[in-house]
């Protein structure tokens, strides 16, 4: 097992680099250069010149390569052309929205998931079991920032419930109002993201009831429940587990949406904000630091599923 | 929006003149008592602004957008001069100045007993330096090129700054009322801010709000409430529902007429409608063909119906106005009957002009409302003339690019927010590149000026000479409206040039 | 187990309700997108019907700002949405299956580097840089855009592939089967593809969902196909501001879009319960 880890955590930092190298092709793949984005309208060309020289984009790709490597091995993720700031502290600042949004929708969204999920398999041939599959239908189909609005309608300016949209200037330094305006945002996308994980749930435990290690059991005399609690959940979280890490790197698109409907502070705002400006400092950090996050979720939902389904573990020797 | 980034490139200044002062008036709209009869107010109340316009940065040299005029000008920074929300310019941290009889030589003495929110004392010292910030090489202030007459500064002592041009220029303390005093101490004010003004800043965080609270030391009269809140949205509708949910006081502009309607029936708001300057054209490049005939030009403005365009945008409301120039400005005239609507002549025209076949031609439309639906309906119009549009969609930062710097364009749409922009026509070298001598003659005499009158006439006759021209296709102008809760009032409506005063803003309980 | 056994034919009536169900949504949405070829109420750009009319007998759907007949747009919508989601799930199942099956048979190295180049395809916002670049590019064309989101989903697909197909190559009978001589080739004909086809076909769906509700949100996010093109996506973002006023021309193509994507499911889930083996014989 430890050696699966330590396998694993070369592959990550590999990963890692691939990431690195394929954002630095995509980024110069974009039209227009940074330079004129950096020193605004009017300017001269010898200030663009200036600016090209200070950002190092007059030097050889090789050598821009290096020195990009090199600050990103540091951390050291630059200066947003637009507000000058540096892009960690910025990041860190929107991180404190993003990743508290995604994290209490995902967990929100797994407590709802996984024990409908097997109600709506196990029960499968009654009516809430029928009612419960029509209902995660249902939520996938809703797009996000529509269920968004929706929400916003309804406990926002029909019941003034919670607020609209927006964040407390002072952050979490004012609690009730920091929490009150992520209400909303979390349940967004926890509904969005309990429907379709509810499916995989369900179709996971379904292949379970079907297999023939759990006839077996039953066979040999446990109880249908006994015999999916005792062998089938494990069996059936593999495939789910598997699910999760593409699942959370899902929910990051809907963070995007869901800012921009609620207008909150986070990442997905702050991605937005830079393509729509061309800050490539800002979209490169942003695109890095969340790249970062989910490959980490991969690594551990790899090493979860490795504990839970000793097949692989076998075949990993 | 980077028009919206004010980029005003020496209008014309008529000082003493309320130009638009009869024109301003609480619109009819407003249903219940207009605010401003509300008697009692919180000094200590803190007003929440809903904006969509948040700066990037905190320095109005280095392309902050004009989210920073709004949340800082008159309320962080002051200037020597003041744009007041009537559109006069008044002196604000000048005491008095005199203008030497060549019109070369302007001498400013600076107002008693100012100081910065650090709490450094005002000297000519920090003028001079906050000029040369806007005026230095590396200031992308869009205002940087109407100061390149200033020749030279001198600061004889603390109180006095002899400002040398290089040729008259009317404008000046218009131009003036742009340039905010730093502490020459400040350093770098991207993040921070050291002004005169009634506030200072108390946090900004980024994505989300702004907040500042009165200074105490300030020179002047003090606010009648106990701070201001920018709360930035980056979606109207969002925008609307947290005035309509009570998270903020006021909204600085409206953005559609439908999400009026909410207000409007509705005794717990006032709706105010303002001056407005913000005009949305469809600019040709004049400089290339078929736009390079004048005779093209019109043909096209013939074939658009854009009472209807208007109608589809605003409803009920907004202007036509035929030219580039809104009502408020002294030298407008309704030009609305050069060429109006008449698509019937159109394909002559346009025969004559040698395009008896009609042309295609590509139009780069900014990607946020109204330019998308605005080319959709100009591509149908343009359709029945048998004019081919194609529709490319772009960022504001590949218009700048590509259209503002680079002129790489057939036609483009654009908002022009600022008043008294007319001079843009006389400068054959901006993004539309319309070059007629006459018109530049003109405007750039218009400058040196010898009074009022004599600039009025000279700008109305290049008025009438574009619109003649058909320089561009101006489709209608916006209607300035603002909303508020019923509680708040002494809140400026014209919102000119993006400026947003806060300081007299009152509410009640 | 009696008990049991009385109960199948009722669940058996249920997957065929559902079958049908999802069968009709996306037959009315198909029909209209073919329909749209031929005839639409209205031509596309038409604007003379007037400013945000509601519903009636001359326009169905009501009109839109600019007065164009929404019913119009609908069909085309329906078009666009048929031809982005079947294009995309099209490229991202060929590229993602065929590299999914390669990483599971591979050595341990190319396994481990395709596993480890899925993970970080899927851990960019691949979605978005993908429109950025069509958006950006002079000619932005439906196509690309297609091709794009096709491409995003494609390690998606290629992820589970690999998982299932581990899962299923570690079963005892696929060792019998190789002692006894068959072939990789039939292997994977006949004992991968019938296993992992279940799993798979419900992920497909939900990517065709997924590959149809992106471009919304893209054109949500001012991202998407440019105009004219009347993808639903881009009649909910215009539509937004008038949602208070006119509030058909945001809840209609929403449902139409709640139509396509439901109904794929429900035809997969009446799929997946007929052909499915091991409930079959259950």
């Amino acid at each position: 097992m430890l050696r699966y880890i330590l396998r694993r955590l070369v592959i990550l930092l590999l990963s890692l680099f691939i990431a690195a190298v394929v954002l630095f092709v995509l980024l110069r793949l974009l039209p227009g250069d940074p330079a004129n984005a950096l020193v605004g309208v009017g300017a001269t060309p010898e200030q663009i010149a200036a600016a090209q020289a200070q950002l190092g984009s007059d030097q050889p790709l090789g050598v821009q390569f290096l020195s990009y490597l090199g600050d990103l091995a540091r951390f050291d993720l630059g200066n947003s052309f637009v507000s000058r700031s540096s892009v960690l502290d910025e990041i860190s600042r929107r991180l404190s929205v993003t990743l508290p949004l995604t994290l209490a929708a995902f967990v929100l969204a797994l407590v709802i998931a996984i024990p409908l999920g097997i109600l709506a398999a196990v029960k499968a041939d009654r009516w809430y079991g029928l009612l419960l599959s029509v209902v995660s239908q249902v939520g996938i189909a809703v797009p996000v920032f529509w269920l968004g609005i929706l929400l916003v309608y309804e406990f926002s300016l029909n019941l003034r419930l919670l607020p609209s949209g927006g964040f407390p200037l002072r952050g979490y330094a004012d609690p009730g109002r920091a929490i009150e305006s992520m209400v909303l945002p979390v349940l967004t996308i926890a509904i969005v993201m309990s429907a379709s994980l509810m499916r995989y749930v369900r179709a996971a435990t379904l292949e379970v009831l079907g297999s023939d290690f759990l006839r077996t059991a039953r066979a040999l005399g446990e109880s249908h429940t006994g015999a999916l609690m005792r062998h089938g959940l494990r069996n059936a979280a593999v495939p789910v587990v598997s699910v999760l890490g593409i699942e959370l790197s899902t929910t990051f698109l809907g963070a995007v949406v869901v800012e921009q409907v609620f207008s909150l502070p986070g990442m997905g705002s702050m991605l937005l904000l830079g393509i729509q400006q061309r800050d490539y400092p800002n979209i490169q950090g942003v695109l890095i630091v969340s790249t970062l996050l989910v490959l980490l979720t991969g690594f551990l939902a790899d090493i979860l599923q490795r504990v839970l389904d000793p097949r692989l573990r076998k075949e990993a020797r | 929006m980077l028009s919206r980034t004010d980029m005003s490139f020496g209008a014309p200044l008529a000082r003493g003149r309320a130009a638009l002062a009869t024109l301003t008036a609480v619109s009819a709209l407003a249903l219940s008592s207009a605010a401003a009869m509300a008697q009692d107010y919180d000094p200590q109340a803190v007003v929440n602004i809903g904006s969509l316009y948040e700066p990037q940065n905190l320095d109005n040299t280095q392309g902050a957008g004009q989210g920073i005029n709004e949340a800082f000008n008159g309320n962080v920074y002051e200037g020597l001069f003041v744009l007041t929300d009537d559109g006069d310019v008044e002196p604000k941290l000048v005491d008095s100045y005199e203008i030497s009889d060549d019109g070369l030589t302007y001498t400013f003495t600076l107002k008693d007993g100012v100081t910065f929110h650090s709490g450094e004392k005002m000297t000519s010292a920090d003028v001079k330096s906050s000029i040369e910030r806007v005026t230095a090489e590396n200031s992308a202030s869009s205002r940087k090129k109407t100061l390149t007459v200033i020749d030279s500064i001198e600061t004889p002592d603390d109180k006095t700054v002899v400002v040398t041009l290089s040729a008259p220029s009317i404008s000046l303390p218009y131009n003036l009322s742009y340039v905010w005093i730093v502490n020459d101490d400040a350093g770098d004010i991207s993040a921070s801010e050291d002004g005169t003004g009634p506030y200072t800043l108390q946090e900004w965080r980024r994505g989300s709000a702004l907040a500042m609270v009165p200074f105490e030391d300030y020179w002047g009269e003090e606010p009648t409430n106990g701070g201001v809140m920018f709360q930035y949205f980056t979606d109207a509708t969002a925008q609307n529902n947290a005035l309509l949910t009570g998270a903020v006081d006021i909204i600085t502009s409206v953005q559609s007429p439908d999400a009026l309607s909410m207000f409007t029936d509705n005794p717990d708001f006032t709706v105010s409608e303002g001056a407005s300057t913000t005009k949305e054209l469809m600019a040709y490049n004049d400089r290339v063909a078929p736009f390079d005939n004048a005779q093209v030009r019109a043909a096209l403005s013939r074939a658009v119906d854009k009472e209807k365009l208007l109608q589809a945008i605003w409803g009920d409301y907004g202007t036509l106005i035929g030219s580039f120039v809104p009502p408020t400005d002294p030298w407008y005239v309704d030009l609305n009957d050069v060429n109006a609507y008449d698509p019937e002549s159109t394909k002559e025209m346009l025969a004559e002009a040698g395009y008896p076949d009609g042309f295609s031609f590509t139009l780069d439309t900014p990607d946020y409302d109204p330019h998308p639906v605005v080319a959709q309906f100009l591509q149908n119009e343009l359709a029945k003339v048998d004019v081919d549009v194609k529709i490319n969609i772009i960022t504001a930062n590949e218009w700048y690019t590509k259209i503002y710097k680079a002129h790489d364009f057939d036609a483009t749409l654009q908002e022009h927010v600022n008043h008294r922009d007319i001079v843009f026509y006389g400068n054959p070298d901006f993004y539309w590149g319309y070059d007629n001598p006459e018109v530049t003659r003109l405007i750039s005499e218009s400058e040196s000026a010898h009074s009022m009158e004599e600039q009025t006439e000279m700008l109305t006759e290049a008025n009438k000479i574009i619109a003649e021209d058909a320089a561009s296709m101006w489709l209608y102008l916006y209607p300035q409206i603002v909303v508020s809760t019923s509680n708040v009032s002494g809140y400026p409506l014209n919102g000119l040039n993006s400026q947003f005063f806060a300081y007299d803003i009152q509410k009640a309980d | 187990m009696s008990a049991e056994s009385t109960e199948l034919p009722p669940r058996r009536r249920r997957g065929n309700a559902t079958f049908w169900l999802g069968l009709i949504l996306v037959g009315v949405i198909v029909l209209a997108g073919i329909v749209s070829f031929f005839w639409t109420p209205y031509a596309l750009s038409d604007m003379a019907g007037g400013r945000l009319e509601a519903p009636s007998a001359a326009h169905w759907a009501g009109t839109d700002r600019l007065g164009r007949d929404l019913f119009t747009q609908l069909m085309i919508g329906a078009r666009i949405a048929l031809i982005v989601g079947c294009g995309a799930v099209a490229i991202g199942a060929v590229i993602g299956v065929a590299t999914g099956i390669l990483a599971a048979f591979a050595t341990r190295f190319l396994d481990d580097a395709l596993a480890a180049f899925f993970d970080i395809l899927i851990a960019f916002p691949t979605l978005l840089i993908a429109m950025l670049v069509v958006a950006a590019r002079e000619e932005a064309s439906l196509g690309t855009a297609i091709l794009a989101l096709g491409i995003g989903l494609s390690p998606i697909v290629g992820r589970i592939t690999r998982i299932l197909t581990k899962q299923v190559l570690g079963q005892d009978y696929i060792t019998a089967a190789r002692v006894s001589g068959t072939s990789w080739g039939a292997i994977v004909y006949w004992h991968i593809l019938p296993n992992i086809v279940p799993f798979l076909g419900v992920n497909l769906a939900l990517q065709f969902g997924l590959a149809v509700m992106a471009e919304a949100s893209l054109s949500y996010l001012g991202l998407g196909a440019p105009p004219p093109n009347a993808s639903w996506g881009r009649m909910l973002q215009e539509a937004q501001g008038t949602v208070y006023t006119a509030p058909w021309g945001a809840v209609l193509p929403g449902l139409a879009l709640f139509a396509l994507v439901i109904g794929i499911n429900l035809l997969a889930d009446g799929l997946r319960d007929r052909f499915d083996p091991a409930r079959r014989d259950g």
